[in-house]
């Protein structure tokens, strides 16, 4: 019962030229873990999960690798990620109301899922439509099936959208930043609710995310992403006390802290090299303060025992240790 | 002698019009601000945070006199801007500038970097053309740390975060005197955040200029505020120096806020009691007597649901409007 991705290449065809989105992704989850992904705006992160999910299309192409669950290809012309994709695997959005339809109902959308892909008569559907409003901690499920999704708050909307999301017992939850348009306590009640979903129903999940207090709170591993790469990944604990890959270093001390002093902020200066150059080297080595000349040859992914990086020169401390006061 | 605040706002309060949603119902207004006072001083950063919908980006609106006030008063280095009309209205619009969230989406694609960022200084006529602006737009994206070759390149070849930049030398062109952020950095990833609040911060540093800088993350609010104001529902619940607010929050909003924000440590993050407020946000249209809060406080008694708490000093510069602490 894994999901497990392996040297994912996708690019697009843009009238600028062609974009290496991803060059060569590595990944796996399984059962009751919660695999959180980050890494700089624009490394891939969303295009992985949308390759999970099948959803890449024209101008993108998959232009290399595996996606297998439970063994399977999904990428194969047999049918098999149809029949797996939106069940076994589904997928929430970052935007509730782009995702969900104005026009209908919100028990309306549920019962559509249900019907097509369990079969369901729509009496039964509208019963398991009310059940999973009520589990995603929706108060009044049944006067709440029939309204529409303007009459939902921002905070209820994402609710109902992991309702849809977990309606037909997937295995695996992929949540594309989930949170990100919410403000913090409504954020943090879609984070607790993932979390008991994951204790109560065995879910796998993947949590992209660019915040790191999210990560630390939900997720038991962590990947980092960039440009188009895992370059680290690693248990949250481990990865939060002793990163290795200097990028890892640079975002985590970028982090702004509510327990620790309000001093200036320190960045990653510079910019990641476009995605339509030719791999060369170590993407990172522009903007890395201990590059050398071996960084000009790409680093590969390598094991070792449960961490995963890619740099020349794990764990060597990349930055100054932050200033005290 | 002390100068005047560069802004200052009493009672400031703002309603749209909200269409009848039934022939039966008359038209209603909603009270997006409601009797908000501050003010900032020359050189000073305000935080502005709160809720999705509390009426931030509205504060923001009125002080750039973009949209009308229904009552209070506003004041621009001590002069009233209120009513402002005309050319005086024109020439006041040059010295405050709008820095938006979406850096994608604020600038013209089909311009520039040079003509965007010599955009304002055409429109105000302080140059003839885009040439005589050469050397002040170089000079601007010099400041911002645009690379040297920016001025000629459009912006969908620069990241989130050089976009960004390129707003901030626009809004600097005109050297003004209170640039208000709205959401600057929500949409960047946290390395790139860093990188435009510490720009910020420099440019502050250097022209002595003053922010009003809204936002939903405390924690990145904290760095660069000097005080910061906490809103809910339309009104201001409490003002304090920005260590006050974390150190000593009054305001149960406040401590909730503080509450839910995550922690990037896996360790914290795990064992820590958030406080979740009961029950809905408030509806705007249709607003609770007396405090604001009443409706998903822990601690509300009969006097809250009754009379509105007024903001009352705490201790030197620190206000909140709450009953029971
Ligand atoms: N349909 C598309 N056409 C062309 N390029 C694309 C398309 N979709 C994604 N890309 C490119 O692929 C790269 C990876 O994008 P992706 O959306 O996965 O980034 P991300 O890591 O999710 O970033 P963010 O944190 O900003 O959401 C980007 O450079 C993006 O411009
Ligand atoms: N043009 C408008 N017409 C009617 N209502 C509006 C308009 N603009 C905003 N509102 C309403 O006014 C209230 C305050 O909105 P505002 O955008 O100021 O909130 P905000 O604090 O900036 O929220 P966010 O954090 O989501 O950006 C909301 O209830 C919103 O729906
Ligand atoms: S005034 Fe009352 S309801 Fe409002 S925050 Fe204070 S205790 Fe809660
Ligand atoms: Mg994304
Ligand atoms: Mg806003």
């Amino acid at each position: 019962m894994t999901l497990t991705v392996r040297d994912l290449h996708v690019a697009f065809e843009t009238r600028g030229g062609r974009v290496n989105a991803l060059r060569g992704v590595n990944l796996s989850v399984a059962p009751g873990e919660t695999l959180g992904i980050v890494g700089e705006s624009g490394s891939g992160k969303s295009v992985t999960a949308q390759a999970i999910m099948g959803l890449i299309d024209l101008p993108g192409r998959i232009e290399a690798g595996s996606i297998t669950w439970n063994g399977k290809s999904l990428l194969e012309g047999d049918g098999y990620g149809t029949s797996v994709w939106g069940r076994e695997i589904s997928m929430i959005f970052q935007d509730p109301m782009t995702s969900l339809n104005p026009l209908m109902t919100i028990g309306a959308q549920i019962c559509e899922v249900l019907t097509q892909h369990l079969g369901m008569t729509a009496e039964q559907a509208r019963e398991r439509a009310v059940d999973l409003l009520a589990a995603v901690g929706i108060s009044g499920p049944r006067r709440r099936v029939d309204q529409y999704p303007h009459e939902f708050s921002g905070g209820m909307r994402q609710r109902a959208m992991i309702a849809m999301s977990i309606a037909c017992n997937p295995k695996v939850l992929i949540a594309d930043e989930p949170t990100t348009a919410l403000d913090v306590t409504v954020q943090a009640q879609i984070l607790d609710l993932l979390a008991e979903l994951q204790s109560g129903l065995g879910l796998a999940i993947i949590l992209i995310t660019h915040d790191l207090g999210t990560v630390a709170g939900l997720c038991q591993r962590v990947a980092v992403m960039y440009s188009g790469r895992i370059v680290e990944s690693q248990s949250v604990d481990a990865i939060f006390e002793r990163p290795q890959h200097p990028y890892t270093q640079g975002l985590l001390r970028s982090t702004p802290r509510l327990d620790e002093p309000a001093t200036r902020l320190l960045s990653i200066e510079g910019t990641p090299p476009s995605l339509m150059q030719a791999d060369d080297g170590c993407a990172f080595r522009k903007r890395c303060p201990i590059a050398a000349d071996a960084c000009k040859e790409m680093p590969p992914l390598v094991t070792e025992g449960a961490v995963q990086i890619a740099c020349h020169f794990p764990g060597r401390p990349a930055w100054q240790a932050r200033q005290a006061g | 002698m002390t100068l005047p605040p560069t802004l200052s706002v009493e009672n400031l309060t703002v309603s749209y019009p909200v269409r009848a949603g039934t022939f039966w119902r008359p038209p209603t207004f909603l009270t997006a601000v409601d009797e908000v006072t501050f003010a900032i001083a020359p050189g000073e950063t305000l935080g502005l945070v709160g809720e999705s919908g509390s009426g931030k980006t509205t504060v923001g609106r009125a002080v750039m006199r973009r949209v009308n006030t229904s009552a209070g008063r506003i004041f621009f280095r001590g002069e009233e801007i209120t009513q402002m009309e005309g050319e005086p209205l024109r020439k006041l619009r040059a010295r405050m500038q709008l820095v938006l969230q979406d850096p994608y989406t604020s600038l013209n694609p089909r311009m520039r970097i040079a003509d965007i960022v010599a955009e304002p200084l055409l429109v105000h006529g302080r140059v003839k053309n885009t040439s005589e602006a050469r050397d002040h737009v170089r000079a601007l994206l010099d400041l911002v740390g645009m690379p040297a070759d920016a001025h000629l390149r459009y912006p969908h070849s620069f990241s989130g975060g050089q976009r960004q930049r390129v707003g901030i030398a626009r809004a600097l062109a005109l050297e003004p005197d209170l640039i208000v952020a709205d959401e600057p950095v929500s949409a960047l990833d946290v390395s790139v955040q860093a990188q435009v609040v510490n720009l910020l911060q420099d440019i502050q540093q250097r022209m002595g200029l003053s922010y009003l800088f809204i936002a939903h993350d405390l924690s990145v609010v904290r760095h660069i505020s000097h005080r910061i104001a906490i809103m809910y529902a339309g009104r201001i619940v409490e003002i304090a120096p920005r260590e006050r607010v974390f150190a000593a929050p009054v305001h149960p909003y406040t401590k909730t806020l503080l509450s839910a924000v995550p922690i990037p440590d896996p360790k914290i993050q795990r064992t820590r009691k958030r406080l979740i407020p009961l029950g809905e946000p408030v509806d705007l249209a249709n607003p609770p007597p007396g405090c604001r809060f009443q409706t998903r406080c822990a601690f509300a008694t009969d006097q809250c649901r009754v009379t509105s708490p007024p903001l009352l000093e705490r201790s030197k510069g620190h206000v909140a409007a709450c009953w029971n602490f």
